[in-house]
């Protein structure tokens, strides 16, 4: 079962995991847009992929997601990468030139290899950015942050509120589902199924036991909790205060101001390479800085408006 | 004969969310016993029985069930735990939930078919459990969805009487049955108890308890704070461990109180209480 929990929110109280989670999603999806950047050569390409890896390790660290738990999530990735470097080995991209090996008179290129790195890295990225993201948001925090983005898209009469309360009721029941496999397969192995070995009919068998109940408990919750919501007369079109309120620190300020840096700093690197000049820095700290201020009145009309729902 | 060696069980270890369900439990459950075991919401009851199994290993300490071993060290554990589990069978909490078949006599026979029974010889099986916990023919083709909540728990039962266990564990099986279908269910596992299956139960209803057990064990917070035979249990102050006295063991302190002098040993239920009175009486 243990697998399962990778990625599963924990409670630690890092700085990150305080974080107002409408910046946390902001800031860390912005990580994962500079991961896709694309640079004039393979070094700038590794040297970029590096700085970023190690930003997302402090991250981890900071966040107490293990190194451990990375890798075992990104065990079932081998069998990418292997795919890729096949791919690439046999269609080696365009523009190929530098040999490292050849099998036979087959020639594998270094471009074949770094594409694959390449990608194998920006797939390693990613991961581990929705990991600590996902370890350290409570999934509830998580739908709040998503309906106040799709609040706007009301205006086009987008339900966004009954949309992130179905992603947030989803969400919610993960875990209780996971409980209930747990409990179901421990029945059923007391009754002799073994989940693990035997033959493809009894394996398959085992599997039917499983799903079964499970889906019928999933059923039976559902049913009950749509009662249960209309019986305390919910209505998703109704105004309603928070609860909890998400609010937006100091510190929130310095991590979106890194990421911004961070976003800035990508984007000049792929589009100069390193030779850095004041000309090509200043329209983009402008633009950066013009991003941040916009973000911040954003927040701040939030703010003040679910203040003026409680009075 | 079941072997408990300080025993102790985390739950999701070396994380915040770190729990420790058991704490240095050791035990000894005597062949041919009835045993309870109680405590209260959250001591660890069902951890405890999981481990039995082999469901879960022990974090430290060991598990010994008649020839198999469930330790926490790797290498000293029994290799294959099919057989364990045909040797002690557990009907869990909310067993209704395990049903999936398409009738109610292919889910009873699925356990017996596990374990290597052919077919035929597996709904023969299931035929006569069925009858043991009192679920007629007319409900054999059934579909087991379309039974009420305590038919269910009769079925799976029943799926488990189906593997004919030596040790036969349940885990609050008469919650939330009727008071005479839990009263059938009781005399069921006395019936088999008596014909030398080992039962463990675990139960709230401390009445039961003193009616049917031969021995308790009670938990509190993952430790071991009594075991013992019932009578002198119930005879004791049980607020302590968050237990109540059953109204017999009330009436037999009372009785005592006023200087009856009675057999404890011998009351378990009404009957044999008036058993006594009279021989008190006579006496
Ligand atoms: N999968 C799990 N992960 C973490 N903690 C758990 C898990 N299962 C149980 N626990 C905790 O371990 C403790 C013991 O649980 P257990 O289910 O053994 O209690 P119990 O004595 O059977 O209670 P009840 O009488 O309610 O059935 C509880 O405090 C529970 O919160
Ligand atoms: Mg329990």
């Amino acid at each position: 079962m243990a697998k399962i929990t990778l990625g599963r929110y924990s409670p630690y109280t890092s700085f990150i995991h305080r974080m107002d989670p409408r910046n946390k999603i902001f800031c860390l999806i912005a990580l994962m847009v500079a991961v896709f950047f694309q640079y004039s050569t393979w070094e700038i390409t590794f040297i970029m992929g590096g700085i970023l890896f190690l930003i997302v390790l402090i991250m981890m660290f900071i966040s107490h997601v293990s190194f451990k738990q990375l890798l075992l999530s990104l065990k079932s990735l081998w069998f990418v990468v292997l795919f890729l470097l096949l791919i690439n080995a046999i269609i080696p991209p365009k523009d190929a030139s530098m040999i490292a090996f050849s099998i036979n008179g087959f020639n594998i290129y270094f471009e074949a290899i770094f594409q694959s790195l390449k990608i194998v890295l920006r797939l390693v990225l990613m991961v581990s950015t929705t990991m600590v993201l996902t370890s350290t948001t409570k999934p509830l925090d998580l739908t709040y942050a998503l309906e106040w983005y799709l609040t706007p898209l009301k205006l086009i009469k987008f339900p966004a509120h009954e949309v992130a309360m179905t992603i947030s009721i989803a969400l919610r029941f993960i875990p209780t589902l996971l409980d209930e496999t747990d409990r179901i397969m421990k029945a059923q192995a007391s009754r002799g199924v073994d989940f693990k070995h035997g033959k493809m009919s009894s394996r398959f068998k085992a599997i039917i036991s499983l799903i079964v109940p499970l889906f019928i408990s999933a059923f039976q919750r559902s049913e009950e909790l749509a009662d249960a919501m209309e019986a305390r007369g919910y209505d998703p079109k109704a105004k309603r205060t928070r609860y909890h309120k998400m609010r937006f620190h100091l510190s929130d300020l310095f991590a979106f101001i890194f990421c911004g840096a961070v976003m800035a700093g990508v984007i000049i690197v792929s589009h100069y390479g390193f030779t850095l000049n004041t000309d090509h820095f200043i329209p983009w700290l402008c633009i950066a800085g013009c991003g941040i201020l916009t973000y911040i009145i954003l927040l701040g009309i939030y703010d003040v408006e679910s203040r003026k729902a409680i009075q | 004969m079941i072997n408990f060696e300080h025993v102790y069980f985390t739950y999701s270890p070396k994380s915040p969310i770190e729990f420790e369900a058991l704490n240095d439990v050791s035990l000894t459950i005597k062949d041919g016993s009835f045993t309870c075991l109680v405590g209260k919401t959250g001591c660890g009851k069902s951890t405890l029985i999981q481990q039995l199994n082999g469901l879960l290993f022990p974090t430290k300490g060991k598990v010994i069930v008649d020839n198999f071993v469930i330790s926490s060290i790797k290498k000293e554990r029994t290799k294959k735990l099919q057989p364990l589990r045909k040797h002690l069978g557990i009907v869990f909490q909310f067993s209704e939930n395990q049903l999936f078949e398409e009738s109610v006599e292919e889910d009873v026979a699925f356990g017996p078919m596990n374990f290597g029974i052919k077919k035929e010889e597996a709904i023969k099986i299931a035929h006569e459990s069925l009858k043991k916990v009192g679920i007629g023919e007319e409900y054999f083709k059934k579909s087991p969805f379309e039974l009420s909540g305590g038919e269910k728990r009769r079925v799976s039962i029943a799926g488990i009487l189906a593997l004919e266990p030596k040790i036969l564990v349940l885990d609050e099986p008469t919650a939330g049955l009727d008071p005479k279908g839990s009263k059938e269910m009781l005399s069921l596992f006395k019936k088999l108890n008596e014909s030398g299956t080992t039962i463990i139960l675990v139960s709230h209803d401390m009445d039961i308890v003193f009616e049917y057990a031969s021995d308790v064990i009670v938990l509190c917070d993952g430790k071991v704070s009594y075991v013992g035979k019932p009578s002198d249990l119930f005879l004791d102050d049980v607020s302590k461990y968050s237990l109540e006295t059953p109204m017999l063991a009330k009436v037999v302190q009372k009785l005592v109180s006023k200087g009856y002098s009675l057999n404890l040993d011998k009351i378990h239920n009404l009957e044999s209480l008036v058993e006594e009175l009279k021989e008190v009486k006579h006496g």
